[in-house]
């Protein structure tokens, strides 16, 4: 067995069929006729300009306009005119062929963009080199790999997939992708999962031990490729690949539905994001909205803190992205645990018990806090923004907070800024003094999200990072689960929404007990959605109100959990 | 000559996309067209110097035309710029 990195899921079985783009051999030959020569690398220019115009267009019309874009990227490339001019003066100065000229260029600009610090930039030598190749092959009259025309369950095999080979890909034939190369965010991998074929990239030396014709099984799941298996492995994956695929065509079905319980009880299923980009995820599995939005990669890896404008162009993309549903951004959740050498936070002892989140947030209101309570406020008149106060431990935190939002809104009727006046501040309740005083704060807040994974931390009592008392971090304690289950019915008491940010969530033995608890809202990652969106439109509130019972009637994490097991079958 | 400063507002910011749309509209004029940062020029009107420049979300930049039709492409650039550049 092979293993690499998990590109695209689903498991792929087919025959291999390896593609190799012919060597190129590049030589620096004079030519007598410079002029001439600068026409002929015109017109092959012109000529992968049409080629990569059509590509763009297939892919726009077969998978959408984002993945579109790489090739679009690359027709500008191809425009600029300090690239192609630089080609023609080094043809008509050096008088040499545009092959060898093309090689020069590309293979120089590849390397700047290579030793650049940053992983978007990094990404585009691959571009350069892409470009290069398939303009030395149009000069040179050299085919590219064909592989439009592979035959049905073809296994595509490759040391690495240029943008453009991908592009080409008839996701009909080609069942699997095996590369040497590639990570989980090149294009390539990028395309793979636009168009579902399942891959898996970077397999050390595969090449090597591959032939034409060999049976190949991959799990783009798990980074898994073998060659030739034994029959009894290959059995096992056509069963998984038809549980897969059945499961897929299963869960499709839930797209557009409602999320209802089958005696009418209807919650809302929404997800955790990270970045703005997100939201393309969360709107394919058809999510509800965002129930966490996080701020903090608006402040890691950089130098200064973001300013108001672009913190609020990022919430405004995110809350148009979402046209119209609802997202509920956290305000900026970090403390001393997280290298942040720009805000000079002196390293706490115990983080988790320390300076951070709104603590911190609260005491730097002038540099931290206000600029982003005014970037949410303004960016709240492009949609349905809500914001949520992390790690709050006693009521004035969120008065102060409060007060602070009340001010700036004051601040931008006399601009005549436009902001959504009702906007909802929430708390995520995630400590035990929070969970204690939940009725003091549902009289105050205007809805709660459940952190469980800080939620079961506090409780418990416990790091989860370390081994040797991690046994005691589950979500299934009678202490943690009597915890959520108060949360619950404080907020139900006050007629405000109660949602779950946490990894419980999502998890199938948990949701059974959330819903029976009264729980209004379930956060989790997009992919999750529509698995859970079959469970709980399965279930009917009725059943599970006595399910709950007797799983609140144990006394052990252990004996709740076995439990549920048993009930979720 | 004209010049204005700006702060570059796209999250992600000068890469491929956003940038090919600058680069469109700034070769529609006679004028050159450069941005300055940090001491060092960068030509509008080629997509590859802009994304060497490596301009991040947030970063000032001058944005310099001279020529012609120097107000307008300042005018028509400067609106580019500040509607966020597509994203």
């Amino acid at each position: 067995m092979f293993k690499g990195v998990n590109a695209s899921s689903g498991i792929g079985i087919g025959k291999a069929v390896i593609v190799e783009e012919t060597e190129l051999v590049i030589q620096r030959e004079t030519v007598a006729d410079s002029v001439a020569e600068v026409e002929r690398f015109k017109s092959a220019l012109e000529q992968t300009m049409q080629e990569t115009e059509a590509m763009a267009a297939d892919l726009a019309q077969r998978i959408g306009e984002k993945e579109a874009e790489i090739m679009n990227g690359h027709l500008m490339l191809l425009m600029d005119p300090m690239l192609t001019g630089e080609v023609e003066t080094s043809i008509s100065s050096e008088q040499i062929c545009g092959e060898y000229a093309i090689e020069q260029v590309f293979t120089m600009y590849a390397g700047v963009f290579a030793a650049m610090d940053d992983e978007l930039m990094q990404q585009r030598a691959t571009d350069m080199l892409d470009l290069k190749t398939r303009l030395q092959k149009t000069m040179m009259g050299v085919a590219s790999a064909n592989i439009a025309d592979l035959p049905a369950g073809t296994i595509l095999v490759a040391r690495d997939l240029t943008p453009s080979m991908t592009a080409g890909i008839n996701p009909e034939h080609v069942t699997g992708i095996v590369t040497e190369l590639g990570g989980k965010t090149s294009h390539s991998a990028i395309l793979a999962r636009a168009l579902e074929i399942p891959a898996v990239v970077a397999v050390g030396g595969f090449l090597d031990n591959v032939k034409n014709g060999d049976e190949i099984v991959l799990d783009g799941s798990t980074g898994a490729v073998y060659v030739n298996p034994d029959a009894s492995v290959a059995d096992e994956y056509r069963q998984k690949r038809e549980a897969f695929l059945k499961e897929k065509k299963e869960l499709e079905q839930y797209i557009g539905k409602p999320t209802v319980t089958k005696d009418g009880v209807s919650v809302e299923l929404v997800a955790n994001i990270g970045r703005p980009e997100d939201v393309e995820k969360v709107l394919q599995y058809d999510g509800e909205g965002v129930g966490l939005f996080r701020t903090e990669f608006l402040f890691m890896d950089r130098n200064a803190m973001p300013t108001e404008e672009e913190q609020f162009e990022a919430y405004k993309t995110v809350a148009e992205m979402l046209e119209g549903k609802p997202v509920i951004i956290r305000t900026l959740d970090i403390g001393g645990d997280k290298e942040i050498p720009y805000m000079g936070l002196a390293k706490d002892e115990n983080p988790f018990l320390g300076y951070r989140a709104i603590r911190l947030c609260l005491d730097r209101k002038e540099d931290i806090y206000r600029p982003q309570l005014r970037a949410l406020l303004r960016a709240s008149a492009y949609g349905k923004i809500r914001i949520m106060i992390p790690m709050v431990t006693c009521i004035d935190e969120l008065r102060e907070a409060k007060a602070l939002i009340a001010e700036i809104k004051g601040e931008l009727d006399g601009l005549g800024v436009a902001y959504d006046k009702d906007i909802q501040v929430g708390v995520m309740m995630e400590t035990a003094a929070a969970s204690l005083v939940a009725d003091l704060f549902a009289k105050e807040a205007d809805f709660f999200s459940i952190g469980t994974n800080d939620l079961t931390q506090y409780t418990m009592a416990v790091d989860r990072g370390n081994d040797k008392v991690s046994y005691l971090y589950s979500t299934f304690n009678p202490a943690v689960l009597r915890s959520i289950r108060h949360i619950i019915a404080c907020g139900r008491a006050e007629g405000i929404m109660v949602g779950m940010c946490g990894e419980a969530a999502s998890d199938p033995m948990m949701i059974p007990l959330l819903l029976a608890f009264g729980l209004n809202e379930f956060s989790m990652s997009a992919s999750a959605i529509l698995k859970s969106r079959k469970m709980i439109t399965g279930y009917s509130m009725e059943e599970l109100q006595a399910v709950a019972e007797k799983a609140m009637s144990f006394a052990t994490a252990g004996e709740v959990e076995a439990y549920m097991k048993e009930f979720v079958g | 000559m004209v010049r204005r400063e700006l702060i570059i507002k796209n999250i992600s910011g000068l890469h491929l996309r956003p940038t090919g749309i600058l680069c469109n509209e700034a070769i529609k004029y006679r004028s050159e067209i450069r941005f300055e940062k940090d001491g060092s020029f960068t030509n509008v009107k080629s997509v590859l110097s802009v994304l060497g420049a490596c301009i991040k979300c947030g970063d000032r930049v001058e944005l310099i035309c001279q020529g012609p039709d120097e107000e307008d492409a300042m005018n028509a650039l400067t609106a580019l710029i500040e509607s966020g550049l597509g994203e």
